[in-house]
């Protein structure tokens, strides 16, 4: 299989700090890649540097094959890159619907027409019910965001990430917040989907890690620590001090 | 949630929807149509037969309103729908003016068309000019930091003030350009101070509708998106660069052709038209409206200028006064504006009634 997203040496600085050092890897194409790693590891950070986001100091970023590192957010997600966000980032005025008629007017054509009423464009409508359907929120699709319960947010929150139709589907932290079923939920839904769609995650929650990932990277300080199949992190040395906060491990980036 | 004065600043109010039942539209066909928009209908006819029962003065006094709250809706389009604040639209309604009285005094071209057509390309060409520096200060997502957007849209205003007064060949200085007659249509129709009633009803209907089809438009709705979460947008693929850029043209040219109407109205530009001064009472008419609601800088036209019209004969030079005890009373007292104050009034009494 080939790669769909190459990172090389990437790096970036704020001041003297290397909040993301010298990181290399490539995620295949369906593959189940998760990051982890404790706070301030610079999970968020590399997420942003891959999505655009953050311009890095050094370093490249390849997706599809095609050199993106300087290209603009928007750029990445017409390439078919897409994100969710650890803290749940909507429309938190407009209606269900409204947010997803939004979502997936982003990567087509008529999003620059001036004339003719969005909510009233019928074929958008269809895929904003498919969409809302399988996110069970079809039924809720007049309310406004902002009065949802959290976990419909955050379900939300994956819904919109999926409405670019991505080929790379990028996930900050999915079950952020959410209570052990819903997390449980969130599993289900990314393990069923389908296999076209590559997913690159952050997650904490061993369940969900463990539940999705077939191959796993640890972050640390930065830097690639560890790399290996569920297995293999399960049984790695590094990855027990750092979760179990031995203090060799607080030293050993450094 | 409460409102607070800041959110009132930034535009960052839960927008309202014209229609009764927004659930319900759109199913409804036809008669819902027309049950959403009979108020404005009504308003309409009602608009048309104004001058055979009023006194000239209040036809002069409702031809002003109608003119700012075309000026107020096209702020509005960046304020209320993009959360776009800015402190330099009157720049756009004062160079529509100038540019106006400019053909006309100086250009020789009297055909009001034509006029217009100018004043539209003139005031967006501006934009375009302006918009590059003022968004490269406003970053992504900046609603919650408009400051420096504010502090260069501010100084693009006063900019333009100083050129006014400095170019007084073509501006009359600091005494303003004089000397602006009542539109030539080309047409065998001659406009005085009556007929032109009608036709500044004419212009601000279509611009109406015009900036009412944009913003329910797909573009309209990526400006809610933005207005909402910036960053969430780019993350959907769209290039808020692009929307913000041309929605600030936009804007402006919208802007200017109200200040063309200005212009005519008054037959007299002042370099002040396009300062701070000027961008208070629209700032005001949008506060005072509602920046949440389409129509609500519509309202806030019609309270300012009417206001400002007692005010003027009956306390006069108290207008500033008056004027920024209004401000602090309705953000204080109903931020939300009294545009939707009178639509939620309105929206009781239709379901009081219907159920």
């Amino acid at each position: 299989m080939a790669a769909l997203l190459e990172v090389q040496n990437l790096s970036v600085h704020f001041g003297g700090l290397a909040a993301v050092d010298d990181v290399s890897f490539a995620v295949e194409e369906g593959e189940r890649l998760v990051l982890i790693g404790p706070n301030g590891a610079g999970k968020t950070t590399l997420f942003n540097l891959l999505t655009g986001q953050l311009k890095p100091s050094g370093g490249k970023v390849l997706f599809k094959g095609r050199d993106i590192t300087h290209k603009p957010v928007y750029a990445r997600t017409q390439l078919g890159m897409a994100r969710s966000f650890q803290i749940t980032s909507l429309f938190p005025n407009e209606s269900v619907l409204t947010n997803a008629l939004i979502g997936l007017q982003g990567v087509r054509a008529g999003r620059y027409r001036v004339w003719g009423a969005f909510t009233g464009d019928k074929a958008l409508r269809q895929e904003a019910q498919k969409l809302l359907e399988t996110i069970d929120l079809w039924d809720k699709r007049d309310e406004t965001v902002a009065s949802l319960a959290y976990g419909e947010q955050r379900k939300i929150e994956m819904g919109l990430s999926l409405a670019s139709g991505p080929d790379l589907l990028m996930l900050d932290e999915p079950s952020c917040g959410l209570t052990p079923t819903e997390s449980a939920d969130i599993t289900e839904r990314i393990r069923a989907l389908g296999r076209k769609i590559t997913v690159l995650m952050i997650a904490h929650d061993m369940d969900l890690v463990f539940g999705v990932a077939e191959r796993i990277i640890l972050l640390h300080f930065g830097a690639v620590s560890a790399e290996g199949t569920p297995d293999e992190i399960r049984a790695n040395q590094t990855v027990k001090d750092i979760y179990m906060g031995s203090h060799k491990a607080s030293t050993a980036g450094q | 949630m409460a409102t607070r004065p800041a959110d009132v600043l930034f535009g960052r109010l839960a927008r309202r929807s014209a229609s009764v039942s927004p659930a319900a539209a759109g199913k409804g066909g036809a008669a819902a149509m027309l049950k959403a928009w009979l108020p404005a209908i009504v308003i309409l006819v009602l608009m048309l037969l104004l001058p055979t029962f009023v006194p000239s003065y209040i036809q002069s006094l409702v031809t002003k309103m109608m003119i700012f709250a075309l000026f107020g809706v096209s702020m509005n389009i960046l304020w209320g729908f993009e959360g776009i604040p800015t402190f330099g639209h009157a720049a756009y309604f004062g160079f529509g003016g100038y540019a106006c009285g400019i053909l006309i005094v100086h250009g020789g071209i009297s055909n009001f068309w034509l006029n217009l057509l100018l004043v539209i390309v003139f005031t967006a060409l501006l934009g375009a000019g302006l918009g590059i520096p003022a968004f490269r200060v406003y970053g992504v997502g900046a609603s919650d930091n408009p400051i420096y957007f504010l502090l260069v849209t501010l100084a693009f205003g006063e900019l333009l003030v100083r050129v006014a007064i400095a170019a007084r060949s073509l501006t009359g200085g600091s005494t303003g350009l004089a000397g602006i007659p009542y539109p030539d249509l080309g047409l065998p129709i001659t406009i005085n101070s009556f007929s032109f009633y009608f036709l500044v009803l004419l212009i601000v209907v279509v611009c109406l509708f015009l900036v009412y089809r944009l913003v329910n438009s797909h573009y309209g709705y990526a400006l809610r998106g933005i207005h909402d979460n910036e960053r969430r947008m780019q993350a959907l693929g769209y290039n808020t660069w692009l929307y913000k850029y041309t929605s600030y043209i936009i804007a402006g040219a919208f802007g200017g052709i109200a200040g063309a109407l200005f212009a005519y109205f008054g037959g007299v530009m002042v370099p002040g038209n396009m300062g701070m001064a000027m961008t208070d009472i629209v700032f005001l008419i949008v506060i005072m409206g509602s920046a949440a609601w389409y129509f609500g800088p519509v309202i806030g036209a019609v309270v300012v200028v009417g206001v400002e019209y007692l005010s003027s004969v009956y306390v006069p030079d108290r207008w500033p006064l008056i004027m920024g005890t209004i401000i602090v009373v309705v953000i204080m007292v109903i931020p939300q504006g009294i545009g939707v104050m009178l639509l939620g009034l309105w929206r009781r009494l239709v379901r009081g009634r219907s159920a």
